[in-house]
């Protein structure tokens, strides 16, 4: 395992495998190492993420959870190429498919990434689709465009594709056009498209944060069972902590630009190593609230990306804040095996009763 | 328990034209005891915002009534009717982006009720204004920013502040939290809570967020496709729901517990909710609901209650009708 | 930093943070402000305001500053292009010449020796020639293009008969510039030799001290002394072919056409303004009754109408037709502001703010005036903005085909309407009314460009 150090003193285990991707059994199929992306605006420059380490096992789900402006969207957008490089640029950092940087190569054993081998899904299908092409061409689109079918052939192909995402009728669906499509209907009409090519990986940006809890509940259970048949990598990006818990095998924290937390989802649910987790847990309604009890908000809002503070984050919400977390950004602790948060509290010198505070069930 | 508000049978169709109609509420009565928070959960589609409005007036109610301290409502309102309920009933709206004024300050918009009930715009209403901004945990300097300067959560504040100043007796929430962030949605609905016990408010409030609306609700009603499923007691409704909807709703939300949730039954719910246009007599659940008797399809269950008292349950489904023992299909 | 951090206890001491809610930091900006800002920063929105209003201070005060009538005719100066001040030499009154006759010495067919008795100016041109034995007479020609070419000798202006005349003065139409004459030798049958004699002359302005007191070029004749040199009034941009300078043209062309194209489209956006936000505000029949009556309106034809309001109003042709293209363009041209404001207007009806204020207990009136018809004071703005410059252009082109202002009232319409006719030999005027509509229109319509932008991104709502 290599070190290395950053300009923050960071000597963070930065390798291929060294982030969320915990747990035994199935190797990292996407690996994201210290990724740092910055924006130009008329108002400066805007680091949105901040060294970001993250990596999701074949077959299994890796949840980025955090709120609005936290940079989940951003990294995973950077990685796949769709941020316009003019004002966003990626400083530091590679994603590896298959060992290769997909930062740096676009295409990968004269296969194209994007769409091909990783495939992306997102929270408005009704902009993500076009709509004055019927659904099933655009789902036949990329089967042409990657796999060489004829029109024809791939026609076909996507009838099929979306008749597994349980649209009824798919035939005469794919001679829909959007607007024809509720907005349910149209999630599962984005999912074809993007498993198509049957990618390794498919990146799901807050995919039902549009929908109905009943809705939700299916294309979860949808995405489940393409999990299991097709043995795909699934990295889902949610603010919700109930989604996170049904869904996935791993999780990441993210709160501005860096990760804050990750583990499997047992160790940050009943395990968590940082006051941010702790705070949102405090925060969410779930069955165990009680109106004795109450949620307890997270006081403040996050830190001004356009001068990230140096020290943590966290540091002007943080109810156990220690002196040194202000001007020393917090390096990456392993809490557990494969569980890792940055965080001072996890430092051998402190004190061991604000770090037990941590070690327990979720208040 | 006195009834502050009460609704018996409102009713809200939008014409289409061409005789077509979008039955958005159907005969729906729900009472609301003074100083009780009311849950009122459903999908989209289900009319739940179409109530709230209806309720304080800004729909006109097509069928059915609403009292106010045993005061008939006007079933529809004049700017002289507002003026008079403006002190007594008002709402918070639900996007915080789209319920403010850009063009007006803050002072101007939390303002706007004292002057428009002749409080001027003196000192006197300047002191009113900087004292509700502190009031919801603003700093009085705020009084003089533009909307777009403040984040989701602070304008959801100012929106409170802008409802809350004239000191009504009632407050219809429509989806107050739904466009804030997690930690953001907790501050605000603390903040509601605080204020609720400081002027004894009653509340509605109105959410898709099942989990929210139990923990503040004393009651909860489900709403469907315009009609109520199903109301009672919060914890009541959320633990141990009656109607099939209800359940279904239920096991669909996700819980922050990975263990209870691989050990949860999904209860698969087919399709997709019906038009509200042209609704048939019938069971409007019927074409989704995994318990679907003959008689569902046929004759519209009535809200009927199962207990007494302040443990009070309504269901409006066929399964708990007295007699029916009836075939399933 | 070094590697190894190394802390004390004193360094993981808890420490009371500040979990207040962030102040906003930078300066309050209001809607207005911040579009005036936006607008700035666009650099060419910010040049096309520019433009616009240094136009409006032409129109305005350029007539104080340049004082000029532009209705004088300045007969020397008749379509005279952009130049520097002309001046005029101070010479004697003009007194004939005798004129110069020699005997022709030698043979040839053409003459030789080409040259001017004196230096040419604009009161005459003296030839002298070396005539030839076996001609019996002579023809001057002159030209203002070289005839080398194709032997386009120009006009005649001078037939001698007499072997033996040898010089020739020009008095006709002289003008101060370039000419080139040639002399022919014609024989006894009166046919022309082909060969010719070329000369270049460059003829200077002269005046005689009381013709240049007559024509107002100076005060006192007296005080003159040939030899002295006065100015000539300056018409920078030239003169059109009555001798009207340009400049003041322009100025008071601008006045006739920003005066319509502004006042015009205050006043139909102000029809549109109302009648839109009537029938947004009333919906239902009433909307739709006022809105087909408007899609009625846009079918009407525009120029018929122009016509038919000049008859009405019993204006003849040659007499000035501002006031019924006015009328004509407000009747007209409100429909379009009309809809775009009550689709504002249908659009801010939905927005929580007005269901909020009515709940309040707003009165009708107030919602409408207070909340909903500021927020199309963006919509109308850029509308007013394309509007100025259609109408501007929509008065030129009336005043082209002669429907519009009549003449002496320049107009820029009617100016480039008279410059068509001297377009190849004196294009400047045809030029400059042309370029200035031209820029005057792109600058409107690059800063009502500009003014949607600044505004656009504000009624989308910033985050």
């Amino acid at each position: 395992m290599t070190t290395s150090k950053d300009a923050a003193g960071d000597t963070a285990g930065v390798a291929a495998g060294g982030g969320a991707g915990g747990g035994p059994g199935g190797a990292a199929v996407l690996d994201v190492a210290d990724l740092h992306v910055e924006f130009d605006t008329h108002g400066g420059i805007v680091k949105a993420v901040r060294g970001a380490s993250f990596s999701v096992r074949q077959g299994k789900t890796l949840a980025i959870v955090g709120e609005s402006g936290c940079g989940k969207s951003v990294s995973v957008q950077s990685i796949m190429g769709l941020i316009p490089m003019p004002p966003g640029r990626i400083t530091r950092g590679v994603a590896r498919l298959d060992g290769i940087d997909i930062i740096k190569q676009k295409i990968i054993n004269g296969e194209e990434v994007r769409g091909n081998r990783v495939g992306m899904i997102f929270q408005d299908p009704m902009s993500a689709l076009n709509p004055t092409m019927r659904v099933g061409d655009q789902i036949a689109e990329t089967l042409q465009v990657h796999r060489g079918l004829s029109k024809r052939h791939a026609f076909a192909r996507a009838v099929e594709v979306l008749a597994t995402t349980h649209i009824p009728e798919a035939d005469a669906r794919a001679k829909q056009y959007p607007f024809a499509f509720s907005g349910g209907m149209l999630q599962r009409a984005m999912i074809a498209m993007a498993i198509a090519c049957e990618p390794d990986v498919l990146i799901a940006d807050e995919p039902t944060t549009a929908l109905d809890v009943t809705i939700q509940a299916q294309i979860l259970d949808l995405l489940e069972e393409l999990q299991r048949k097709n043995g795909m990598a699934i990295v889902l990006i949610t603010h919700d902590l109930g989604v996170v818990a049904r869904m996935a095998d791993d999780v990441a924290v993210m709160y501005a630009g860096e990760i804050v937390e990750s583990g499997s989802v047992d160790d940050v649910f009943y395990r968590s190593a940082h006051p941010y987790t702790m705070g949102l847990k405090a925060a969410m309604p779930s069955y165990a609230t009680s109106k004795a009890i109450g949620l307890r908000p997270i006081e403040g809002t996050p830190p001004d990306l356009f001068d990230p503070p140096a020290g943590c984050g966290y540091f002007a919400r943080c109810p156990h804040a220690m002196r040194l977390c202000d001007p020393h950004s917090p390096h990456r602790f392993e809490v557990g095996p494969e569980h890792h948060a940055r965080c001072w509290l996890h430092h051998p010198s402190a004190p061991r009763g604000a770090a037990e505070l941590y070690r327990g069930e979720p208040v | 328990m006195s009834a502050l508000v009460e609704a018996r049978g409102v009713t809200k169709h939008f014409p289409l034209g061409r005789g077509r109609t979008v039955h958005a509420v159907d005969d729906v009565s729900l009472t609301i005891a003074a100083q009780e928070i009311v849950g009122l959960v459903g999908e989209s589609g289900s009319g739940k915002s179409t109530f709230g409005k209806t309720l304080v007036g800004l729909h006109d109610k097509t069928a059915g009534d609403v009292y106010l301290e045993g005061e008939k409502l006007p079933t529809r309102y004049t700017a002289a009717d507002y003026r008079r309920y403006a002190r007594r009933m008002q709402m918070i709206f639900q996007d915080p982006y789209s319920s403010l004024n850009p063009r007006m300050t803050v002072g101007e918009i939390i303002g706007e009720g004292p002057r428009l009930h002749g409080g001027g715009s003196g000192a006197t209403a300047r002191e009113e204004v900087g004292r509700w901004l502190e009031r919801v945990g603003l700093d009085r300097g705020h009084a003089a920013r533009y909307p777009h300067e403040l984040s989701g959560g602070q304008r959801q504040r100012v929106g409170i502040a802008r409802a809350l100043v004239l000191e009504p007796t009632f407050v219809v929430c429509d989806e107050p939290i739904s466009a804030l962030d997690v930690s953001v949605q907790a501050q605000i609905v603390r903040l509601l809570g605080e204020i609720k016990a400081d002027l004894g408010l009653t509340l509605l409030f109105i959410a898709h967020d099942l989990s929210m609306v139990r923990y503040v609700s004393d009651r909860m009603a489900v709403m469907y496709l315009g009609s109520l499923v199903e109301v009672g007691r919060s914890d009541d409704v959320y633990f141990r729901p009656l109607h099939p909807y209800t359940k279904i709703l239920v096991a669909s939300n996700p819980e922050p517990d990975p263990r209870s949730e691989r050990q949860r039954a999904t209860i698969p719910i087919a399709g997709e909710i019906p038009s509200p246009v042209n609704i048939r007599a019938g069971c409007r659940f019927a074409t989704r609901c995994p318990e679907v008797m003959a008689v569902c399809r046929t004759v519209t269950p009535e809200l009927r209650a199962m207990t007494d008292g302040a443990d009070e349950r309504r269901v409006a489904c066929h399964l708990y009708e007295p007699a029916s023992e009836m075939r399933r299909v | 930093m070094s590697v190894a951090l190394r802390f004390s206890a004193a360094d993981f001491e808890p420490v009371a943070t500040e979990r207040t809610l962030q102040a906003a930091s930078r300066p309050s900006l209001s809607y207005w402000q911040d579009t005036w800002r936006r607008l700035k920063q666009n650099r060419r929105a910010s040049a096309s305001l520019g433009t616009v209003v240094a136009l409006g201070a032409l129109a305005v005060a350029g007539p104080w500053v340049w004082r000029v009538d532009p209705s004088a005719q300045d007969v020397d100066q008749i379509s005279q292009a952009p130049a520097w001040p002309p001046s005029a030499l101070i010479v004697e009154p003009y007194t004939a010449w005798g004129g110069v006759t020699a005997e022709p010495t030698q043979p040839g067919d053409v003459v030789t020796d080409v040259r001017l008795a004196e230096p040419a100016t604009t009161q005459a041109v003296r030839l002298v020639w070396e005539p030839v034995i076996g001609a019996a007479g002579y023809v001057v020609y002159r030209s203002v293009y070289d005839p080398a070419p194709d032997r386009a000798l120009g006009l005649p202006v001078g037939e001698m008969v007499g072997a033996n005349r040898a010089s020739f003065e020009d008095r006709l139409d002289l003008e101060p510039r370039r000419y080139w004459y040639s002399v022919v030798v014609m024989d006894g049958s009166r046919a022309e030799r082909e060969t010719y004699a070329a000369l270049v002359v460059d003829a200077v302005r002269t005046v005689s001290a009381e013709d240049a007191e007559s024509r107002g070029w100076a005060q006192n004749a007296g005080a003159l002394e040939p030899g002295d040199r006065i100015d000539l009034p300056y018409h920078p941009l030239g003169t059109d072919y009555l001798g009207r300078d340009l400049f003041a043209r322009l100025m008071y062309g601008a006045r006739v056409s920003l005066f319509i194209g502004v006042v015009a489209p205050l006043l139909f956006v102000l029809v549109g303004i109302v009648w839109g936000s009537a029938a947004g505000f009333m919906g239902g029949r009433a909307d739709q009754l006022l809105m087909r009556f408007a899609d009625f309106v846009i079918a009407l034809p525009f120029l018929l109408f122009v016509i038919l309001f000049k008859i009405a109003f019993g204006i003849g042709p040659g007499e000035s037709g501002v006031f019924p293209m006015l009328v004509a363009l407000v009747l007209l041209g409100w429909p379009s502001t009309a809809r775009l404001v009550r689709g504002q207007i249908l659009q801010v009806r939905q927005e929580g703010y007005v269901s909020a204020s009515q709940l309040l207990g707003a009165r009708t009136s107030y919602l409408v005036f207070r909340h909903m018809i500021p927020q199309t004071m963006g919509v109308i703005l850029v509308t007013l903005t394309f509007a100025v410059p259609s109408a501007i252009f929509t008065e030129a082109f009336l005043s082209f085909i002669g429907m519009g202002v009549a003449p002496p009232t320049p107009s820029w319409g009617s100016m480039a309407n008279e410059g068509i006719r001297t377009m190849l030999s004196h294009p400047h005027e045809l030029l400059f009314p042309a370029v200035i509509i031209s820029v005057t229109v792109l600058a409107f319509n690059l800063l009502g460009d500009g003014l949607r932008d600044a505004l656009d991104v504000r009624m989308r709502g910033r985050e």
